[in-house]
C-alpha cells in the first residue's frame, strides 16, 4: 500500500495537521446541525482527508464502506434525453462525485443528484429520518450554470442532504453558494509540518533517514503534504539506504516540461516552435491538465529568464492561461504562450546582445 | 510582336513539318490557293463526316470538329499576317467572293439548305428526315464550307446594311455562311472533342515545386487567340487550373490530348508520357511556363502600339460574321418558334421580352431535349408501349407477365434541377398524343393531393373529374377509348412534406392505375422515395455535358442577339453545374447589362456559384496562405475559410508556422517572423475562443468572425512560401494533428478512468482522477516496474502482483500506466526486464486473480466474453480488512431503482471460494452467463430481472474463503 493512503489519517483525533480545524468539524458535528461546507485550499493540504474523517465523524465506521459505481443518469433536457454517465463513490449515507467530469453538462448532474437523494432519505437506528451527505468535488470547475442551479437545490432540499464542498480556488466558486456554506480554510502544511509527518513515517516504517533529507522533500514538495509523501515513497523505491544528497526524483511530466522550457530557451525559431507543440501534444495526450503543464512552464523559464522580463512574461501566461479557460482547444493557447515568450526573448536577445 | 509572330509562324512550320494530310501552305504563299485548299481538303472529310453525324447523333462533336477544321486553317495564316493587313484584305476578299459565288451558282442546293438549317436547330427529329437529306448533305457542306469567310469581307466593306434588304437568293447564302463562320468561332474558342470536362478528376498530380511564385503576366486579351495548348504534368509555378485559365482568358483553348491541331504542349518537365511523345510524333513545339508567360507579357508589353490593329483585325474577323450569324440564326429559329422574319428581329425580341428565356426556348419536341437521349427514348418507348403491357389486355396474367420482364406500371424520372425532367415527360406525352395531366405535388398538397391520387387509382372516370375540372377530361369521360392520358406526377420527393402517406397512396394508385404515371423527382435515394422505387421503372438523368450545353446556349444567345463565344457559354455550362434552366436565366440575367459577354464575365458573375462545389479545405489553406493570397478580396478569403469550417481552421493551426511570411522584406534574425508568428497564434487562439461561443451557445452569428480569427488573420499575418521545419518532411500542408490527438486524449482519458475506478474500488485510496495522474502516476509506476528490475525473479513478480491486487490494478490498468507516462526520448521502463519475468507476470497475475478477492466486477472475466461488459460493472467486496461488519451493514443499499439481493452460504467457508456470477441482460438478447470458479456448486445469488430503466443488471456474489460472511453488491447500470 501506499503510504499516502496507509497513513492518511481516519478519524478526526488523528489528524494532526490541521489539528484546531478538525477539532472545530468535531464539535460542529456533535452539535448534530451540520451546515453546508466548502473547503477550500490548495492541493495536497489535507481537505480530503478532513472529509472522510469528517463523514467517518458524522456516521461511524459505515461511512468506510463505499462502493465505486457507474452511475447513469437520464436527463430530459427539453427536446431531448441525453445520458450522463460519471463515477460516483458512495456508501450508505454519503455520496460523493466530481460533476465536473461531465463537462458542460454538469448543471444537470448536480439538479438529479439532490433530487434522487431528496427521494431516498436513510432511516437511522432511531427511527429518525437522517440525512445524507453530498461530497462535491472540484466545485470551482463546475460550469456556472451548475453552480447557479445548485444554489437553489442547496436551499430547498438542505433538510435532505448536506453538502460538502471541495475546490481548490474558492474565487472561482459564486458568491451565491461561498455564502450558503461554511467555509473552511485549509492551508497548505508549512514545512515544518510535512517534515514531522515524514519523521513520523520513517519511524513507523523503520528507515534511517537521513538529516535534512525530509526537510529536502519537504521544501521540493512546494507545501503539498502528499506530493511529500509520494516523493519519499519514490525516494524509498529508487535507493535505500537513502544517501544524505540523493537526488529527489520529479515527477515524470515535470521533468519533460523542464525539457520543453530549455529547448525554448535554447533557440527560438518556427522549427522549435513546431518540435515544442509536439512535446505539448504529448503531455496533453497523457492526460496532464493543461493548466498545470502552463503553470509548470512558466515556472521553468522563470527559473532561467533575466530579471527584467520576468513580469513580462508572468503576464502573458496569466493573459493566456485566462483565454486558456474561456476556450476549448488548449494546446492554441500554450502554442499562442510559447509563441509569444519567444518573440519577447528574441527580441530581447537581440536588442542586448546584438 | 516579333517573338508571338515568331511563335505562330514555327507552330504552323511544325504542323506542316508534321505531315499533316492538309499540307498547308506557307503564310506567305498566295491566298487564293489557301482559299482553293481549304475547299478542296475540307469538303472531303466534312461530307463524310455529315452522314455519320446524323445518324449517330453526335451532332455537337462532328460539326465542332468541322468548325475546328476551317478556323484552324484560316485564322493562324491570318493573323500570323496581321502586318499586312492591307494586302490581305483584297486576297480575302477575293476567297471570299469566291466562295460567296458557289452558293449561288447551284440552285439545287438552296432547298437543301432550309432543310440544313432545320436541322442544325432540331436536330431532325426522325430518321426518314435523315435519310432524304443526306443526299445532298455533301454539296451542302461543302459550300458551307467554303462560304465561311463571306461575311468577313462584308464586314471589311461595311455593308453590313445592306444584308437586310438583299435579294432573295441570298438570305440562304449568307445563313449558309453567318452559319459557317459562326462555326468557325465556336471551333476556335472551344474545346477539343466533347465528354473531356471530368478529365482533371482523375488521380492526384504533384503539386507544382515552386507553386504561387511567380507573377502571373497580364497580356492582351486574345495575344493566344487561335491557338491550341495541351498541358502536361507538373507546372513550374501553375495548378493545371489555374494555367487553364491563363490560357482561356487570353483567348487560347486547351485540349485534353494532343492532336495534329495541337500548337504546344505546355510542360516543365519532360515525363515522357503518352502527350509528350504523341507531341514529339507529330513536332508539336514545346512550350515551357515560363515560355507561356513570356508569350502573354510580350503581348502585354508591345500591346499599345499594335494591339489596335490586331484587335480590329481580330474583330473585323469574327464580330461581323457573329452578327451575321445571329440573324441567319434568328431566322432559322424561325421556324423553331415561330417568331418574326429575320428583318423584324429587333421587334420580335421586345415581343418576347416579357418571357422568361427558359419557357421561351424550351425544347419543342423531344429531340430537342439536351442530353439524356437514351433515357428519352426509354420513357418514349415505355409509355407507346403502356397500353398494350397494362390495359389491352384485360387478363391479370398478362400482366404478372409484363411485371415479370421487368415492365413496371409507373416510371419515376430522377435527376438534378434543370436537367430537363419535366419538359421531357411533357414532350413525350405530347408525342404520343397522351394528355398530360400534371400533379404539382409541391404546390397542392395535403388531403386533396391524396383525394386526387386515390380517385384516380379508382374508377377511372369518376375520380378524374375531381382531379380537375377540365374541359379534355369531361372530353375523356365521354369517350375514354380514344382518348390516353397520363399523369405527371412532379417532385414527388417534396410530397410527404406536408401529407403524410402521400407516398403510400401513389404507390396504391400506381396499383390500380389505369392510365400511365410518371413520376419526377429530385433525389431518387431520398428516404420517403424508398418505397415508391420499386414499383417504379428508373430513369435517372444525367447532367448534360457542358458541350452540349454550351451547343444549345449559343443557339438561344444568337437568337436574342448577343455575343457570346462559346468558351465562355462552356464556362457558364460549367458553373451551373449542367442545369440548363439556371444557365438559361444566368444568360438573360447577363443579357440585360451587356451585349457582348466575355469569358470574364462569366467567370466574375458566377465566382461564388463554384465555390461551394469544389474546394478542399487543402486547396482552401494553399491558396489562403499562397504567394499571391495578398490580393485576394476579403469575400473570397470567407469564402474560402469557410469551405470547411471545421476543418481549415485546424489546417491553419497546424501549418501557419511552416510559412515564411512574404509580407516582411528583410528580416534579420527572424525576429518579425516570429513576431507575426505570435500574432498569429494568438488570432488563433481568439478563434478557438469564438468557437467555444458558437457551439457551446450557439451564437451563429459569430461564424465570420472566427473565421477571420481562426484563418484569414492567421493566413494573412504569414502568407508566403511554405518551408519545412523537419528534414524529411513532404513540403505539403500537414493535416491538422489536433483531431488525431484529441481522441488519442479521450482514449487515454478513459483508460485513466478505468484505472482510477479500479483503484477506488480498492478503497485504499480517493485520490481523485486528476491527482492520480499528475502526482501519484510516477510511484505507481516505479512500485510496478522497479521490481522487476532489480529483485529475482519469483520474488519481484510476488511483490508487484501483491501491489496490484491491493489497488485492484489490472493488466490493462498496468499497461495504461505504462502509457500515460511514455513521453518521447524516454526509454520503456519495462525496457531490460527479461521476457520471462514478464511471462511469469502475466502469470502470476491470472492465478491471483482467482483466488483473490475480486473488488471490482469487471476484473472477473467471464468465460465466453472476450472482456468485460463494454459497461462497466464494479462490484465490491468487503474487504477482508473489515472486522467490524454487522449483518445488516452488508447489504448496501443501492439507490432507487436497483435490487440487491444478497445470499451467501455460510456453509462453504472451508471449500475454497466459490464465485457464481449471473449476469443478467434483458436489454438485448437476455444474454446469460454463469460462471463456476473452482467448479464448487453453491447457492448463488439468484437476481430476478431487473426493472427500473429497463438496463442490465448483474449481480455478482462472491464468497471468501475462509470468512464466514461475505457480501455481495450488485451492480446495475
Amino acid at each position: 500500500m501506499l503510504w499516502v493512503d496507509k497513513y492518511r489519517p481516519k478519524t478526526l483525533d488523528q489528524i494532526t495537521v490541521h489539528q484546531d480545524v478538525a477539532q472545530n468539524l468535531k464539535k460542529l458535528v456533535n452539535e448534530q446541525d451540520c451546515p453546508h461546507l466548502l473547503f477550500y485550499g490548495p492541493s495536497g493540504s489535507g481537505k480530503k482527508t478532513l472529509v472522510m474523517a469528517l463523514i467517518r465523524q458524522m456516521f461511524g465506521p459505515s461511512a468506510e464502506k463505499v462502493k465505486v459505481e457507474n452511475k447513469t443518469w437520464k436527463v430530459d433536457a427539453g427536446t431531448r434525453t441525453i445520458d450522463i454517465e460519471l463515477t460516483t463513490l458512495s456508501s450508505a449515507n454519503h455520496v460523493e462525485l466530481t460533476p465536473s467530469d461531465a463537462g458542460f453538462q454538469d448543471r444537470y448532474i448536480v439538479q438529479e443528484i439532490i433530487k434522487e437523494m431528496a427521494k431516498n432519505r436513510p432511516i437511522d437506528s432511531k427511527g429518525k429520518r437522517g440525512h445524507k451527505v453530498l461530497v462535491l468535488n472540484d466545485v470551482d470547475k463546475l460550469s456556472r450554470e451548475a453552480q447557479h442551479s445548485l444554489r437553489r437545490t442547496m436551499e430547498k432540499y438542505s433538510s435532505y442532504c448536506r453538502l460538502i464542498l471541495c475546490c481548490n480556488s474558492s474565487s472561482r466558486v459564486t458568491e451565491a453558494i461561498r455564502s450558503r456554506c461554511l467555509n473552511v480554510r485549509i492551508n497548505g502544511p508549512t514545512e515544518e509540518q510535512i517534515v514531522k509527518v515524514l519523521e513520523f513515517i520513517g519511524k513507523k516504517e523503520g528507515l534511517q533517514l537521513p538529516s535534512g533529507f525530509a526537510s529536502r522533500i519537504a521544501e521540493k514538495s512546494s507545501r503539498s503534504l502528499r506530493r511529500a509523501i509520494l516523493s519519499f515513497e519514490t525516494c524509498r523505491v529508487q535507493q535505500y539506504p537513502f544517501v544524505g544528497n540523493q537526488a529527489i526524483p520529479p515527477m515524470d511530466w515535470e521533468e519533460y516540461i523542464t525539457e520543453i522550457a530549455s529547448d525554448i530557451m535554447k533557440e527560438q525559431s518556427p522549427k522549435r516552435l513546431f518540435q515544442v507543440r509536439g512535446k505539448l501534444y504529448e503531455l496533453l495526450v497523457n492526460c496532464i491538465p493543461p493548466e498545470i503543464i502552463l503553470k509548470r512552464l512558466l515556472y521553468e523559464l522563470l527559473k532561467k529568464l533575466d530579471a527584467e522580463l520576468k513580469h513580462e512574461v508572468c503576464h502573458w501566461a496569466a493573459y493566456y492561461e485566462h483565454r486558456m479557460r474561456l476556450g476549448q482547444k488548449a494546446i492554441f493557447h500554450i502554442e499562442a504562450f510559447v509563441a509569444k515568450f519567444m518573440s519577447i526573448y528574441k527580441t530581447f536577445l537581440i536588442s542586448t546582445f546584438g | 510582336m516579333g517573338d508571338i509572330r515568331k511563335w505562330f509562324m514555327k507552330a504552323h512550320d511544325k504542323d506542316n513539318g508534321s505531315g499533316s494530310k492538309k499540307a498547308k501552305p506557307a503564310p506567305s504563299s498566295l491566298e487564293k490557293s489557301i482559299s482553293a485548299e481549304l475547299q478542296s481538303g475540307k469538303t472531303g472529310p466534312s461530307g463524310g463526316e455529315s452522314t455519320g453525324r446524323r445518324i449517330t447523333s453526335k451532332y455537337f462533336a462532328s460539326e465542332k470538329q468541322k468548325a475546328k477544321d476551317t478556323e484552324e486553317t484560316e485564322v493562324p495564316p491570318i493573323i500570323g499576317k496581321s502586318p499586312q493587313d492591307t494586302k490581305e484584305s483584297p486576297a480575302k476578299r477575293k476567297f471570299q467572293k469566291y466562295n460567296g459565288e458557289s452558293p449561288k451558282a447551284s440552285p439545287l442546293k438552296k432547298s437543301n439548305k432550309i432543310d440544313d438549317n432545320d436541322d442544325d436547330a432540331v436536330l431532325c427529329s426522325s430518321k426518314k428526315n435523315m435519310s432524304e437529306v443526306t443526299p445532298n448533305k455533301k454539296l451542302k457542306s461543302g459550300s458551307g464550307k467554303g462560304i465561311t469567310q463571306k461575311p468577313v469581307e462584308m464586314e471589311a466593306s461595311d455593308d453590313e446594311e445592306t444584308k437586310g434588304t438583299d435579294s432573295s437568293l441570298k438570305p440562304s447564302g449568307r445563313g449558309r455562311g453567318g452559319r459557317g463562320s459562326s462555326a468557325a468561332t465556336i471551333g476556335g474558342r472551344g474545346r477539343g472533342g466533347g465528354g473531356r470536362g471530368g478529365f482533371m478528376n482523375f488521380g492526384e498530380r504533384k503539386d507544382p515545386p515552386h507553386k504561387g511564385e511567380k507573377e502571373v503576366p497580364e497580356g492582351a486579351p486574345d495575344c493566344l487567340a487561335g491557338l491550341t495548348f495541351v498541358i502536361s504534368g507538373t507546372l513550374d509555378s501553375l495548378e493545371r487550373e489555374e494555367a487553364e485559365d491563363l490560357i482561356k482568358r487570353h483567348g487560347g483553348r486547351v485540349t485534353g490530348s494532343v492532336s495534329k491541331k495541337t500548337n504546344y504542349l505546355l510542360c516543365d518537365e519532360d515525363i515522357g508520357g503518352r502527350k509528350s511523345s504523341k507531341a514529339k510524333e507529330l513536332g508539336t513545339g514545346f512550350l515551357t511556363e515560363d515560355g507561356l508567360f513570356d508569350m502573354i507579357r510580350a503581348s502585354g508589353k508591345k500591346a499599345p502600339p499594335r494591339q489596335d490593329p490586331k484587335k480590329s483585325m481580330v474583330k473585323s474577323e469574327e464580330s461581323p460574321t457573329e452578327k451575321k450569324f445571329q440573324k441567319v440564326q434568328a431566322k432559322s429559329h424561325k421556324d423553331l418558334t415561330a417568331g418574326a422574319s429575320p428583318a423584324k428581329q429587333k421587334s420580335r425580341t421586345a415581343e418576347f421580352s416579357n418571357l422568361t428565356w427558359t419557357e421561351k426556348y424550351r425544347p419543342k419536341v423531344p429531340n430537342d431535349i439536351i442530353g439524356n437521349q437514351s433515357l428519352v427514348k426509354q420513357l418514349h418507348d415505355w409509355l407507346a408501349h403502356w397500353n398494350e403491357n397494362f390495359l389491352d389486355v384485360g387478363s391479370k396474367k398478362k400482366v404478372k407477365k409484363a411485371s415479370d420482364s421487368g415492365a413496371k406500371k409507373a416510371v419515376l424520372l430522377c435527376g438534378g434541377p434543370g436537367i430537363g425532367k419535366t419538359t421531357s415527360a411533357k414532350l413525350v406525352s405530347q408525342m404520343l398524343g397522351f394528355e398530360a395531366i400534371e400533379v404539382n405535388a409541391s404546390d397542392n398538397r395535403g388531403k386533396s393531393d391524396a383525394k386526387i391520387q386515390k380517385g384516380i387509382g379508382g374508377s377511372n372516370a369518376n375520380s378524374i373529374k375531381e382531379l380537375i375540372s377540365n374541359e379534355s377530361l369531361h372530353f375523356k369521360m365521354d369517350q375514354p377509348k380514344h382518348h390516353k392520358t397520363v399523369l405527371i406526377m412532379d417532385e414527388v420527393d417534396g410530397m410527404s412534406a406536408g401529407d403524410r402517406g402521400g407516398v403510400a397512396d401513389l404507390i396504391a394508385s400506381i396499383k390500380m392505375s389505369k392510365i400511365p404515371i410518371i413520376c419526377i423527382c429530385n433525389d431518387r435515394y431520398s428516404q420517403k422515395l424508398k418505397s415508391l422505387v420499386n414499383y417504379c421503372l428508373i430513369l435517372s438523368f444525367r447532367k448534360p455535358t457542358k458541350q452540349q450545353m454550351a451547343k444549345r446556349l449559343i443557339q438561344v444567345a444568337n437568337a436574342e442577339g448577343l455575343q457570346v463565344n462559346e468558351i465562355a457559354l462552356e464556362e457558364l455550362a460549367e458553373r451551373v453545374n449542367g442545369d440548363m434552366r439556371m444557365a438559361l436565366n444566368q444568360l438573360q440575367y447577363l443579357s440585360l447589362s451587356m451585349s457582348v459577354i466575355k469569358y470574364d464575365d462569366i467567370r466574375q458573375r458566377l465566382l461564388s456559384s463554384r465555390k461551394d462545389e469544389d474546394i478542399s479545405p487543402f486547396t482552401a489553406v494553399d491558396k489562403l496562405f499562397g504567394f499571391n493570397s495578398g490580393k485576394l478580396r476579403m469575400d473570397e478569403r470567407i469564402d474560402l475559410s469557410m469551405s470547411d469550417l471545421d476543418l481549415v481552421p485546424l489546417l491553419i493551426q497546424e501549418n501557419y508556422i511552416n510559412y515564411r511570411p512574404s509580407g516582411v522584406s528583410k528580416d534579420d534574425n527572424g525576429i518579425k517572423r516570429m513576431d507575426l508568428i505570435a500574432r498569429a497564434a494568438e488570432s488563433i487562439a481568439d478563434g478557438d475562443i469564438i468557437n467555444v461561443q458558437i457551439r457551446r451557445h450557439r451564437q451563429w452569428q459569430l461564424s465570420q468572425s472566427s473565421c477571420i480569427a481562426s484563418c484569414i488573420i492567421p493566413a494573412s499575418l504569414l502568407h508566403g512560401q511554405r518551408e519545412t521545419l523537419e528534414q524529411f518532411e513532404r513540403n505539403f500542408n500537414r493535416f491538422g494533428a489536433w483531431l488525431g490527438k484529441n481522441s488519442t486524449f479521450g482514449k487515454n482519458m478513459r483508460l485513466l478512468e478505468d484505472l482510477h475506478v479500479h483503484i477506488l474500488a480498492s478503497r485504499e485510496s480517493c485520490s481523485g482522477r486528476e491527482h492520480l495522474r499528475v502526482e501519484n502516476l510516477t510511484l505507481f509506476l516505479k512500485r510496478l516496474t522497479e521490481p522487476l528490475h532489480t529483485l529475482p525473479k519469483d520474488e519481484a513478480v510476488k511483490t508487484v502482483v501483491e501491489f496490484m491486487s491491493l489497488y485492484s490494478i489490472s493488466q490493462e490498468d498496468f499497461d495504461t500506466v505504462l502509457e500515460l507516462s511514455k513521453f518521447q526520448g524516454r526509454k520503456n521502463p519495462l525496457d531490460g526486464v527479461a521476457p520471462a519475468v514478464k511471462a511469469a507476470l502475466t502469470k502470476a497475475y491470472k492465478e491471483a486473480s482467482k483466488t483473490h478477492m475480486v473488488r471490482a466486477a469487471d476484473l472477473i472475466t467471464l468465460p465466453g466474453m472476450k472482456k468485460a461488459p463494454k459497461k462497466r460493472i464494479a462490484a465490491i467486496l468487503e474487504p477482508t480488512e473489515d472486522t467490524v461488519e454487522g449483518a445488516g451493514g452488508e447489504t448496501l443499499v443501492e439507490s432507487d431503482d436497483e435490487n440487491s439481493v444478497d445470499n451467501e452460504g455460510e456453509e462453504n467457508s472451508t471449500n475454497g471460494e466459490k464465485l457464481q456470477l449471473e449476469l443478467q441482460s434483458l436489454n438485448k438478447k437476455g444474454m446469460q452467463v454463469q460462471l463456476d470458479l473452482k467448479g464448487v456448486e453453491d447457492s448463488s445469488a439468484k437476481k430476478s430481472g431487473g426493472r427500473g430503466r429497463g438496463g442490465r443488471t448483474s449481480q455478482a456474489s462472491e464468497k471468501k474463503s475462509g470468512r464466514g460472511s461475505g457480501s455481495a453488491t450488485k451492480r446495475k447500470r
